[in-house]
């Protein structure tokens, strides 16, 4: 909690503070003005009785009035602009430092990220924490303050037993309504926010795979499942309810112990001699003001549960990063990968084992094996986002794990084999890869991935693509992630099978057109097509071993 | 956005009578007031003249407060269920739909749908459990209230007649700006919700590419336009409660005013005769505030109005975008009788007419096309998940249609060209129970649950992390051979796999085919083809 408030602090808290100091004036000022209100009323009637009209001074406690209603309002509206929009920017530096995060997880962890978790973190969680401040820390903090401010001022103008009951029993009411329902309230609220975020998952799961669920027959399950989950989220929401509308009514009838008990001992005094009645008013009035102060807890009450599991959830993603390495060596020289070993697990058999490979610039390499031998993760690891359990990947000679993110990013380029393409138009798409291309290189790229035509007859580089890329056909998908690849112009570039879905004479063609566009760049393909064997120098096979093995020639098959 | 508000009362639907019983409990609770400013007024009445019982004021004091607190815990009881049933009532209809259509419409992806599910629908509660119950009480407690204070004076009845009607006059022109802001913010909370999960699933490849920061700016972008909608939509809600506010502090500032120099005897006109009693004078006092406040809360729910109304249009538009649904309830359903004969004649989707056939049960048929010829759609069809724009397919003798869809898809077998995994361990995938080793075989699996570190408890990711392509292409092999279908619709069965596995999944597909199920695959791979009986080439 304590992370996610200084995060939230930073660069905003000179707004909150004067938020916080604001929201204490306005509370200050309404009680100031019902009290003066209440004392001037009094007051002028017991004037009026002794017959002492014209001499009572009516213009400074009327200016008062005016002033302490006309200032309340104006310190109200700038309270809340300041808060809330203090509050609002801070929310959004922290989904952006979240994202940004985000960005620089691990590869790995990053491919196992589902949207409706991310929804749930980037989205609700970060929503729920806009109570923190607003509903949670700035009204207690301010209550506190006039609480405090109120039992002063009443036993100076009254007496300290009016004072200390007014304050006493506002007090004492927010102490037994918040150890009375704290716990319920903050056991409801978390109840209900995980189902609520487990809906939406749930929703989300269901919308993504409609089709195979529909194939399954399993789309009905899914709205079952949502009705149930919606049906649980009513019983948890309206216990919550309970305990809310418990607390509201518990703190409305405390802040009314407080005028009654000012009627009562007030009352008393007055009837004793010791207090005039218009003084002895003012504690009715201000007590009357000061239900203002406490009546928010109700709602910090029902939301901590909820806002208190945000914090948690967010904290450690605000957990300051490992300072990545800045080697910015130059590129020159080969990408080689020396002995090296990886296991999928501690004590397993290794995937690869001792395997050593050198990539020149120019150079085309193919590694063949079975499906799920290891092309993949030797990729990964030559592109430096898996880490070897043994040897060493180097960059000329540089070791990869040396050179900074975006020194490696510059110099390497994967093409995984589930690359995803984003909702945008086809040049937000390419640009991903090219911030500064003109819509010329773009074109060559889609020229030289034979996708030219394609997106043309979709309405040129503008055009739009849907949700992960929707409305291109499998192999379209696949030559505009290539295009993108080709338009990093890297010194290697790595291709997991990268003409997946493509018929034979495209596939040839754009991998041809790869080589001519990028010719000093060193080529290194997971290959399983013919067409990507035969494009290679050199074909190397991953061996159900783990080692690697030249083979004499690229496989030849009955395929043309 | 601009087009007339439309109505929100098929909002409330059945909600209706409990709003109503809310709101009426709500008005009760406020006119209690007027009874404990009575109590307090002439308390202190009572001490200016030197008399009153004060412990017994205090306790009616406290009694009364009792009582409304009591209404108003009954009143929000009564409104927060009428909220609640509204909102589920619309959520239902919305999952309803979205789970009966073949794939995303025209309103947006998985972002855009949940936002609107899951979080707008909730904007719509404030609305419902405060506008009726302000709008009720604006209606009988103001009017009350001028009838009390016109009984003892007209000065201040004149006051309250001319500062009142102010209150709804501004709300009007507040009204349209409300919700012009309301209904732009709504647009971004969407829009950042599909931003969201569409990078969200593209990360991987952003930090390969080293965008991350450009899309972590495209995406502050958003972030900070969605902040300044919502700081729009609260400025003009924070102006016009300031400015209402202003109102009721000078309609409640010129009362007093009148109250004091009545009192002091400075001025005595404005009342009927009689000069204005300090009971009067301080009750009427009390009461000033309470003229104003209904109409300050209506007001408020004013905004929260808008917001509904942004809510409303937005379910609107949900309603009208397009969104093909698929044919029959995606339920498990027992299997449609017959040979599985399929034909289909004057078929055509998305601009592409299909050749007529027929499909003998037991068949080997290609389908084969350069990427983009409709070969993935042709097998949607087949499978019902969209309807054709024309012509008819026939499964087993009979019209694929809502009916039978269901008890078809039961007998088939898919696999998809990107499979989309569930959180759901591969064991769960594969059916009930432990699955059998020589099926897991047939599918080429076995090796593949030897490697990987938790078997068959392992989890893949969204589209199958963990997995590589022909991995997961086997894990949706070995669920299909499972499931012992009469149809196999395949999208590029062998893609990602090399030549050796490749050939493993072709066999077991043979396989199945000998035993007689067709199969329907759409291919690239030329050996696969040769496998085949027949093409179908688009």
């Amino acid at each position: 909690m304590r992370a996610v408030l200084r995060a939230m602090l930073k660069g905003q808290f000179r707004p909150l503070l004067l938020g916080l100091a604001l929201s204490v004036l306005v509370l200050a000022m309404g009680a100031a003005l019902l009290g003066l209100s209440g004392w001037f009323i009094t007051a002028t009637a017991a004037a009026g009785m002794a017959g002492a009209g014209l001499i009572f001074d009516v213009f400074r406690p009327s200016a008062g009035i005016r002033f302490l209603a006309i200032g309340r309002t104006a310190a109200r509206y700038g309270e809340r602009l300041l808060t809330h929009n203090a509050v609002l920017r801070a929310l959004s530096a922290l989904r952006i430092r979240l994202l940004t995060a985000q960005t620089r997880a691990p590869f790995e962890s990053l491919t196992r990220l589902r949207a409706g978790e991310a929804l749930n973190r980037l989205g609700a969680d970060i929503e729920a924490l806009d109570g923190l401040l607003l509903r949670l820390l700035i009204p207690v903090l301010a209550a506190i303050a006039v609480l405090a401010g109120a039992f002063g001022m009443l036993a100076w103008l009254t007496d300290p037993a009016i004072a200390g009951w007014v304050a006493g029993s506002f007090a004492l009411g927010a102490l037994v309504v918040t150890a009375l329902a704290a716990r319920p309230a903050i056991r409801a609220s978390r109840a209900l926010e995980d189902t609520v975020q487990d809906y939406r998952r749930h929703l989300v799961e269901m919308l993504r795979t409609r089709r195979e669920r529909a194939l399954l027959g399993k789309l009905a399950e899914s709205r079952e499942t949502l009705g149930r989950l919606e049906h649980q989220r009513r019983r948890r929401a309206a216990r919550l309810d309970r305990v809310e509308r418990g607390t509201g009514a518990a703190l409305a009838l405390f802040g009314t112990v407080a005028p009654a008990g000012a009627l009562w001992l007030g009352g008393s005094a007055v009837l004793d001699g010791r207090l005039g009645p218009a003084v002895a008013a003012i504690g009715v009035f201000v007590a009357l003001a000061l239900a203002e102060a406490t009546a928010p807890l109700r709602r910090a009450l029902g939301d901590y549960g909820r806002i208190a599991q945000a914090a948690r959830r967010v904290a450690p993603i605000l957990r300051p990063a490992p300072q990545p390495p800045t080697g910015q060596h130059a590129t020159t020289g080969a990408l080689s990968i020396e002995a090296v070993t990886l296991r999928r697990a501690p004590g397993r058999a290794p995937v690869l084992d001792a395997v050593s490979l050198r990539l020149s610039p120019g150079e085309r390499l193919a590694i063949a094996g079975a499906s799920g031998s290891g092309k993949s993760t030797l990729l990964a690891l030559a592109a430096g986002v898996l880490a070897p359990d043994a040897g060493t990947i180097r960059l000329g000679e540089t070791p990869l794990d040396a050179l900074a993110p975006e020194a490696l990013r510059r110099a390497v380029t994967l093409v995984p084999q589930r690359a995803a393409l984003i909702q945008g138009s086809v040049a937000e798409n390419l640009r991903l890869a090219a911030p500064d291309a003109g819509d010329a290189e773009l074109k060559e790229a889609l020229e030289a991935m034979q996708l030219a035509g394609v997106i043309r007859a979709r309405g040129g580089l503008h055009s739009p693509l849907g949700p992960r890329g929707a409305g291109l056909s499998g192999g379209e998908a696949r030559r505009l992630v290539l295009a993108r690849a080709l338009l990093r112009r890297p010194a290697f570039l790595l291709l997991d099978e990268p003409t997946e879905g493509l018929d034979t004479p495209t596939a040839q063609a754009v991998l041809e057109n790869l080589a001519r566009a990028l010719p000093q760049a060193g080529i290194l393909i997971a290959a399983h097509r013919d067409t990507e064997l035969a494009f290679a120098d050199r074909v190397l096979r991953v061996m159900p071993n783990g080692h690697l093995a030249a083979t004499q020639s690229p496989e030849r098959s009955e395929i043309p | 956005m601009s087009r007339a508000p439309s109505s929100l009362d098929p909002l409330l639907g059945p909600a209706r009578a409990r709003i109503a019983a809310g709101s009426a409990l709500s008005v009760l609770a406020s006119l209690i007031w007027l009874a404990q400013a009575w109590v307090i007024a002439a308390a202190l009445a009572g001490w200016l003249e030197g008399t009153g019982a004060p412990a017994r004021e205090a306790v009616i004091f406290l009694a009364l407060a009792a009582l409304r607190a009591g209404l108003t815990y009954g009143a929000e009881g009564q409104l927060f269920r009428a909220s609640e049933r509204a909102v589920t009532r619309l959520r239902d209809r919305i999952v309803a739909r979205e789970s009966l259509a073949g794939d995303s419409g025209g309103f947006g992806g998985p972002g855009a749908v949940a936002a609107l599910t899951v979080d707008k629908l909730d904007a719509l509660r404030a609305y419902l459990m405060r506008y009726h119950p302000a709008m009720t009480r604006t209606a009988i407690v103001p009017p009350v209230i001028l009838a009390l204070a016109l009984s003892q004076s007209w000065a201040i009845g004149l006051v309250l007649l001319v500062a009142g009607p102010l209150i709804p006059v501004f709300m009007a022109l507040v009204g349209w700006a409300a919700k012009e802001a309301s209904a732009r913010q709504m647009v971004e909370i969407g829009t950042l919700g599909d931003l969201l999960v569409d990078r969200v699933a593209a990360l991987p490849d952003i930090q390969l590419l080293d965008a991350g920061a450009q899309v972590t700016g495209r995406f502050a972008k958003v972030s900070n336009d969605l902040r300044q909608r919502t700081m729009a939509v609260l400025r003009v809600a924070f102006l016009s409660s300031t400015v209402l506010e202003l109102f009721a502090a000078l309609g409640v500032a010129m009362v007093a005013v009148w109250v004091g120099f009545s009192l002091l005897g400075v001025i005595g006109w404005g009342t009927w005769g009689a000069p204005l009693t300090p009971f009067a004078g301080i009750y009427l006092l009390l009461l000033a505030p309470d003229f104003f406040q209904p109409m300050r809360d209506l007001a408020a729910a004013w905004h929260d109005r808008a917001a509904a109304q942004a809510v409303a249009e937005e379910v609107e538009a949900w309603q009208a975008a397009p969104l093909p649904p698929l044919l029959g309830h995606g339920a498990t359903a027992a299997r449609l009788h017959g040979a599985p004969v399929i034909a289909w004649s004057g078929l055509s989707a998305r601009g592409i007419d299909y050749p007529d056939i027929r499909i003998a049960p037991g068949s080997r048929l290609a389908v084969t096309g350069r990427s983009g010829a409709g070969k993935s759609t042709l097998l949607g069809l087949l499978a019902g998940l969209q309807a054709p724009e024309a012509g008819t397919i026939r499964v087993c003798e009979q019209v694929l249609d809502d009916r039978n869809a269901d008890g078809w898809r039961a007998r088939l077998g898919w696999m998809p060209q990107t499979p989309q995994f569930p959180e759901e361990p591969l064991r769960a995938l594969l059916g009930e129970g432990e699955p059998d080793p020589a099926l897991l075989r047939a599918a080429a699996l076995d090796t593949v649950l030897d490697r990987l570190p938790d078997g068959l408890d392992t989890v893949p990711g969204e589209s199958g992390a963990g997995l590589s392509g022909g991995e997961a292409r086997r894990v949706m092999l070995a669920r299909l051979l499972r499931a012992r279908p009469d149809v196999v619709l395949a999208d590029e069965p062998t893609a990602d796999l090399d030549p050796a596995t490749a050939a493993r999944v072709t066999e077991a597909l043979l396989a199945l085919a000998a035993r007689g199920t067709t199969l329907i695959v759409a291919t690239h791979d030329a050996r696969l083809i040769a496998r085949m009986d027949g093409e179908i080439a688009l």
